[in-house]
């Protein structure tokens, strides 16, 4: 076997895999956008109606412009939330001993637990009568005592932010000790015998030379902050009311609640686009000489 | 002056140690109180209490009927089994393809790969859930192993090309002129040295399957059931069963216990080799 032949051969099954998973149906889902398709009324899409759909998402469902806000709120809370934990973590444990190693390998933790999960129990910890976090919080703060976390809007979108920022903080500030790590200690020296505080080295030395690690960092949250479906699904239930559901949460209700085919298609795709849009943005912000990617 | 210096980094470290004891009781509280909470006898569970009579009464609960839990966990083990023992080996061979030829167009076709995880699993699911409507796929194992393969194959390909990368190509250069065949290589000298590689992939494989909601809740019902959505099933009529939600919990943590068991073992390996320098 020529070495041609055999580098498709290889290649080929994981291609197939890949664009059976995700090219036809994208392209399904774009076609079924542009159709009349409710489940509940036929097997299969009965009219082409062009871009009404989208049409209705934009002009007329407040619901749906509301869910996009509700999206920017979370996203943008997520990754600004997410990124600053981290990097506290991060400049904590990135020494070398024991008890680092230690406390790097516990942090795995909440990275490789089920969202799912972590989204039913921090929903149960929250309850007002018999929650673990609503108590700690009401013996620390009595002021707090009183708050309904997720029957209060901006407290149910605050803690979606934080559960979030639980499972991906750690993960984000792994990647940053990885970065703070490869910095050459003789720069942060330098500046130290200079007579530089730890205030000033941070912000002249250390912070520019993890620049590039938190920009993948930041790219990386704000995709899967776009993809994040379990918290707003068993933390909130996209409630109180609908003040949490963002739009994969709200394009979900539309598939398959009101069984709105291609409603809730139009409404994935608008998603798809953001994502894609909100990307180029960052690339072209965090990489603007470099042509490689 | 040298005595400022002192209380100074007394205080810093003081600061610092608090700092980590935090760090692991946020991140590590919760999951204890899940493991807890499992174990308490229905009295304690709606209660702070850490002191109580242990129980796996919520364990045969959640195993009797109606919940029939060993079935999902059975779901689970396959369905994660299956994706790891289909996605690793696929994912290699694109990855050594990826890292060893000259390809047109490679750098967009291996761009592309990785692209296709910034799409969004809601804007897949819909025709998913239509196809495998047609197909007759909906709540099967076949049906989920293969949308797992779909998250899973892009990270691995990503993660095994970078693994390959770093291995010299002279071995197998040497290799060939001796006459041995492209698989022989690939077999003898290139998978021997890949197992850690092959390792970290297949534990990423595995936590993402294992750990899957959104494409469980939509393309399974009754059959094909896994873990993480059987936590709906606790939201009964007779009201929410918190300790049920927590045994079952227990089960969806396991094998990450295990997991970080393992990393563990490799961080602090890491550790010591950096001290011994």
């Amino acid at each position: 076997m020529t070495d041609r032949s055999f580098k498709y051969m290889f290649i080929a099954p994981a291609f197939l895999l890949v664009s059976a998973t995700v090219l036809y149906p994208l392209l399904y889902a774009i076609w079924t956008s542009f159709h009349e398709w409710r489940l509940s009324k036929s097997r299969a899409p009965t009219d082409f109606v062009w871009f009404e759909n989208y049409a209705r998402a934009f002009f007329d469902d407040p619901a749906f412009l509301q869910s996009v806000g509700v999206t920017f709120t979370f996203i943008i809370g997520s990754v600004v939330s997410a990124i600053l934990v981290a990097l506290l973590i991060a400049l904590l444990l990135s020494r070398q001993g024991k008890i680092y190693t230690v406390t790097r390998t516990i942090i795995v933790l909440p990275f490789a637990m089920s969202p799912a999960l972590q989204g039913t129990s921090f929903r149960f910890f929250l309850n007002q009568e018999f929650g673990v976090f609503d108590r700690l919080i009401g013996f620390i703060f009595p002021f707090a005592a009183e708050i309904d976390w997720l029957g209060d809007s901006t407290w149910a979108m605050i803690w979606l932010i934080l559960t979030d920022t639980w499972h991906w903080a750690p993960f984000l500030s792994l990647m940053l000790i990885g970065g703070l790590l490869s910095i050459p200690r003789d720069t942060i020296e330098a500046a130290s015998v200079d007579g530089a505080s730890a205030w000033m080295r941070f912000w002249t030395v250390v912070l520019p030379q993890l620049l590039p690690v938190l920009a993948i960092a930041c790219v990386l949250k704000t995709i899967f902050s776009f993809k994040m479906f379990e918290y707003v699904y068993l933390l909130t239930g996209g409630g109180p009311g609908t003040s949490t559901a963002t739009l994969t949460y709200y394009a979900y209700r539309q598939g398959f609640h009101a069984y709105d085919m291609g409603y809730a298609s139009a409404i994935a795709f608008v998603l798809a686009i953001l994502l894609i849009g909100v990307s180029v943005v960052y690339f072209r912000l965090l990489f603007p000489k470099e042509k490689e990617v | 002056m040298d005595f400022d210096r002192q209380t100074k980094d007394r205080a810093f470290a003081f600061l610092r140690g608090v700092g980590i004891a935090m760090i692991i009781f946020v991140f590590l509280g919760p999951i204890l109180w899940i493991f807890l909470t499992a174990f308490k006898p229905l009295s304690a569970v709606y209660t702070m209490s850490l002191w109580f009579e242990p129980t796996l009464d919520n364990f045969r609960q959640i195993f009797d009927k109606p919940f029939y839990l060993g079935q999902k966990l059975w779901n689970s083990i396959v369905i994660s089994a299956f994706t790891v023992a289909i996605g690793v080996p696929t994912a290699l061979a694109a990855a050594y393809s990826f890292s060893r030829f000259p390809m047109k167009y490679k750098k967009s076709l291996f761009f592309g790969v990785l692209a296709t995880q910034f799409i969004p699993p809601m804007v897949v699911v819909l025709p998913f859930f239509l196809m495998f409507r047609t197909l007759g796929l909906l709540d099967t194992w076949t049906g989920m192993i293969w949308i797992n393969l779909s998250i899973v194959l892009p990270f691995a390909i990503w993660m095994l090309k970078g693994f390959i990368d770093t291995i010299p190509i002279e071995m197998e250069e040497a290799a060939m002129i001796d006459g041995a065949s492209r698989l022989r290589v690939v077999w003898d000298i290139v998978l021997p040295v890949c197992v850690p590689g092959l390792f970290v992939a297949g534990i990423f494989c595995f936590i993402f399957s294992w750990n899957d909601f959104l494409y469980a809740l939509i393309l399974t019902k009754k059959e094909a059931v896994t873990l993480p959505v059987t936590l709906n099933a606790f939201y009964t009529e007779e009201g929410d069963r918190w300790e049920l939600m927590a045994a079952t919990g227990t089960f969806i943590l396991l094998p990450m216990f295990a997991i970080s068991f393992f990393i563990q073992r490799h961080f602090v390996q890491g550790a010591t080799q950096g001290s011994d320098r």
